[in-house]
């Protein structure tokens, strides 16, 4: 037991003692493991005397630990990169973002905080996606008003859980705008399976759903990495685009105060160089000439184009009202 | 004389303050701070979560499956450990092994194989079943209570199964054997002698799978969430991803008839069985006896396989084949086949440093945990020292806590408001397993030493031997099986830890059991399934080691 125990406390002692003395930022993210693996290692390159840090969780993980933290009056964080643009109004409303005027800020295809409290810095597209190899695409809803409407759909359709995913609370936002609330009934008529990516792409493989609400990049991913035969259907009511902000916090609140890097950061980011790494991530780039197009993807502008209206002052204020209605006419029906 | 009473007290006091600075006290302002809001004193919180019908179904939920899982997971592992444990079936060692391999696999991992078997369209197993016996409908749909309910059961028996199992070994057969003499036969013995004086083993592995199911996050979150079956814990978690102050506050007070419940279900127990005391090995027994099945061995083996088939087998089986399966749509077959998965998990430096780090956080929780049950373990059965029962109540209620009413309260106070910050660290890890899973030691070290004569001890001190030359010499070899598999009891939850993880890691002290969940929800499940089927194999090499390195006197 003693000999253990010592093992343990050397184990211990090793493993605090790596901690380098540059630096540090920690940048909280939703963007894919695999991202941040590029990303760190360029980052690193790029910025030798930083020591920059990633954080991934989902939106709504990120927003719980940041309110736990907001209790006790710092952050964990420096940078937040998550996927709700709303979430960037809230915090700028708390008072608890950094401004900064980037110098990138004009060749931004979308729209950015005026006062540089936040920028977009990648866009994630909510899209319909489904399994050439088990059913025809012609049998399938192209909109996303049919892929709730469609009693034919009854049981086999799946999407993200609004509580926790930042992008699946936008487009329930935007479906509700252009719908009304009858849509959140319409997908419990449907049945609707309310999960994660990752457990709706291995049900549309399996065939046990025909088709599904997801984030573009994970399909992308898959059809890149695994050669998957998985399709994206771009629904003719419109994509639902989500600019993800990118977000400094303020020295005081921030866990390591260094907001100066952080500027750095950002520029990088949003440069031709950072946005490179935005679309090898599968997810499109914000600006006006963008350097690529996700692998297999269409034209960024044209998905643009043809987007679902949404309204962030809305997503923000009809946030806890959009996750009741979702949880008691969705959720409780069935 | 003197000396030793103040030891015992000083112990005690350790102990107890240990639990009050890291459990008590989080848990009051956790309570405190459902009922004063941003505006003082009031019920504003509890009206708002208590009139929420949503809310009620998920209490309803949570207590149908966990009593449903409790009945059942006892059900099976009483049969199952004096088969395995006192009866002549044949490959008996390597059942034991099998079953509480179930164990020492992440539990929502299960339900990830449950849910690809049993889902009501596809499922392997259900179309298999269904082309078996020609039926016009799959027979099973996993996306139901019962589909829960079986998971829960089948991932959380073996919690009881390892604590009767244990309290079995170490019967005195002299009682079974008087029975046996008398006329009875083998069946009337267990249902007589066997059974009543097991009743607080069972009754304590009854606890352990009501209380594990009841705070379960992974399993409903993944089972349920399809069949928009909520329980407490999965409506908690939601109120925690609102994100807000008012979510936070939300949280807390659901969470609070969570610890009511539990606590309820753990008095009524202690105060079934609190005054039944059953004094089993005595200094002369040697080993328990083995009953001989007869003409009962092979259908009886028979029987077990089964089970084992379907319940250990086939799910492993099942994520093992997801690990190397390129096109989960597809067969398993060369084309499809793909290493990839398992490159990942080996050269991937995230997974690796969350190995690491679960690996330390785990072993800390358990090695001081199984010190303190093994100390427990004597103020609870060999002194009368007073208020020896109030570690024993704080060691309870901290595991009656769901561990993300732990992980909220731990965040609130331990991150330097109150003088305390080891928020971020491992430290807070290494905390909150202790204070989640302490109580699964210290049961399996209490329940052995329960069922040790003093006598044994007595003998020691009449010989001339200071008592803790007795505690080391008598009675730590006697219950020396059962502290090590009082380790790896806290060792392997905490290893894999999800629920307090998700809330506690920080950049540096990501977990392994977390990652897992990301790659299983997010990213990918094959990934998941290799890191899984990476732990299974981790954990088959280490009982192997440990059986051969102490001659077979230990095994997990």
């Amino acid at each position: 037991m003693k000999k253990l125990m010592a093992v343990m406390a050397i184990l211990l002692v090793a493993c605090m003692a790596s901690a380098a003395d540059k630096p540090k930022i920690t940048i909280y993210t939703s963007m894919y493991e695999d991202v941040i693996e590029a990303m760190t290692k360029t980052l690193h390159e790029k910025f030798p005397d930083y020591d920059v840090e990633f954080f991934y969780g989902g939106t709504g993980t990120l927003q719980a630990k940041i309110a736990a933290e907001r209790d006790t009056k710092k952050l964990g964080c420096d940078m937040l990169m998550v996927a709700d643009p709303s979430y960037a109004l809230e915090l700028k409303d708390a008072g608890l973002l950094h401004a900064y005027k980037s110098k990138e800020a004009d060749n931004l295809a979308l729209e950015y905080d005026p006062e540089g409290y936040w920028y977009p810095v990648r866009n994630l597209n909510m899209i319909l996606a489904y399994n050439p190899e088990q059913f025809k695409k012609e049998e399938l809803p192209q909109s996303f008003k049919d892929f709730a409407y469609n009693p034919a759909m009854k049981n086999v359709i799946s999407m993200p859980n609004p509580l926790t995913a930042g992008t699946a609370l936008v487009a329930i936002s935007a479906l509700k705008d252009k719908y009304g609330y009858e849509y959140f009934d319409k997908l419990a008529e449907n049945k609707v399976m309310v999960e994660s990516g990752s457990v709706a792409l291995t049900k549309l493989e399996t065939g046990e759903c025909k088709i599904i609400m997801i984030l573009e990049e994970s399909v992308l991913k898959k059809r890149e990495e695994e050669d998957s035969e998985l399709e994206v259907i771009y629904p003719t009511d419109g994509t639902i685009s989500v600019p993800s902000p990118i977000m400094t916090i303020k020295d005081e609140w921030s866990a390591h105060s260094n907001a100066k890097i952080c500027e750095e950061l950002t520029d990088w980011f949003l440069s031709p160089e950072g946005q490179q790494y935005i679309v090898k991530g599968w997810m499109h780039s914000v600006l006006k000439n963008p350097p690529a197009i996700p692998y297999d993807s269409i034209a960024t502008d044209q998905i643009v184009k043809n987007s679902m209206p949404v309204s962030w002052e809305n997503c923000l204020r009809d946030r806890t009202e959009l996750r009741t209605n979702f949880e008691e006419r969705v959720k409780n029906k069935q | 004389m003197k000396n030793y009473l103040n030891f015992k007290t000083a112990l005690i006091c350790l102990i107890v303050a240990f639990l009050l600075v890291f459990n008590v006290w989080p848990m009051c302002y956790l309570i405190f701070r459902s009922f004063f809001g941003e505006n003082g004193f009031t019920f504003e919180a509890i009206k708002r979560i208590y009139t929420y019908p949503l809310n009620w179904n998920a209490l309803r939920n949570t207590l149908v499956t966990a009593t449903l899982s409790m009945i059942f997971g006892v059900m099976i592992a009483f049969p199952l450990a004096w088969l395995v444990g006192r009866t002549d079936l044949y490959g008996r060692k390597f059942f034991r092994t099998l079953f509480v391999m179930t164990y020492m696999v992440p539990p929502y991992v299960g339900a990830m194989a449950w849910l690809r078997l049993l889902n009501p369209r596809v499922g392997t197993l259900n179309v298999f079943i269904k082309n078996l016996l020609g039926l016009a409908e799959n027979p099973f749909n996993i996306y139901t209570i019962g589909g829960l309910v079986w998971v829960l059961t089948t991932f959380y028996y073996p919690y009881a199964f390892i604590t009767i199992s244990r309290a079995m070994e170490k019967m005195d057969p002299s009682l079974e054997e008087a029975s046996k003499i008398s006329g009875a036969s083998p069946l009337k013995t267990v249902l007589t002698v066997t059974f009543p004086i097991m009743l607080p083993s069972i009754v304590a592995a009854g606890l352990l799978v009501f209380v594990s199911a009841a705070s379960c996050y992974g399993i409903p979150s993944i089972i349920g969430a399809p069949g928009n079956i909520d329980t407490v814990t999965t409506r908690i978690i939601d109120y925690v991803y609102v994100g807000s102050a008012e979510g936070l506050t939300d949280a807390t007070t659901l969470a609070v008839s969570l610890m009511v419940i539990a606590n309820i279900v753990l008095y009524v127990s202690t105060f079934i069985c609190g005054n039944r005391q059953y004094i089993t090995v005595s200094g002369k027994s040697t080993r328990p006896n083995i009953v001989e099945l007869g003409k009962w061995r092979w259908p009886l083996t028979i029987l077990v396989s089964l089970f084992a088939l379907i319940v250990v087998v086939i799910p492993f089986a099942t994520v093992a084949m997801t690990s190397v399966t390129k096109n989960l749509g597809k067969a398993l077959s060369s084309t499809n086949f793909t290493t990839r998965y398992w490159n990942i998990l080996l050269t991937r430096k995230g997974i690796l440093d969350t190995a690491k780090n679960s690996l330390i956080s785990a072993s800390v929780a358990a090695t001081a945990g199984i010190i303190i049950s093994c100390v427990m373990a004597w103020l609870l059965t060999r002194t009368k020292a007073k208020g020896r029962q109030i570690p024993d109540f704080l060691i309870t209620l901290g595991s009656g806590t769901p561990s993300v009413v732990i992980a909220l309260a731990l965040i609130m106070t331990m991150s330097g408001r109150f003088g305390i910050n080891i928020y971020n660290t491992l430290t807070i890890m290494i905390v909150a397993y202790m204070v989640k899973y302490l109580l699964m030691g210290m049961r399996t070290v209490v329940s052995a030493m329960s069922q040790i004569h003093p006598s044994l001890e007595e003998a020691a001190l009449i010989s001339g031997a200071e008592w803790q030359r007795g505690f080391k010499d008598v009675t730590l070899p006697l219950i020396a099986p059962s502290v090590v598999a009082g380790w790896f009891l806290i060792f392997m939850p905490s290893f894999y830890e999800l629920t307090m993880s998700t809330l506690l890691y920080s950049t540096d002290t990501k977990t392994i059991g977390y990652e897992l969940f990301t790659y299983q929800t997010y990213h990918s499940q094959q990934t998941a399934s290799a890191i899984a089927t990476g732990i299974l194999i981790m954990v088959v090499i280490v009982n192997w080691l440990l059986n051969k390195l102490t001659k077979g006197e230990f095994s997990i």
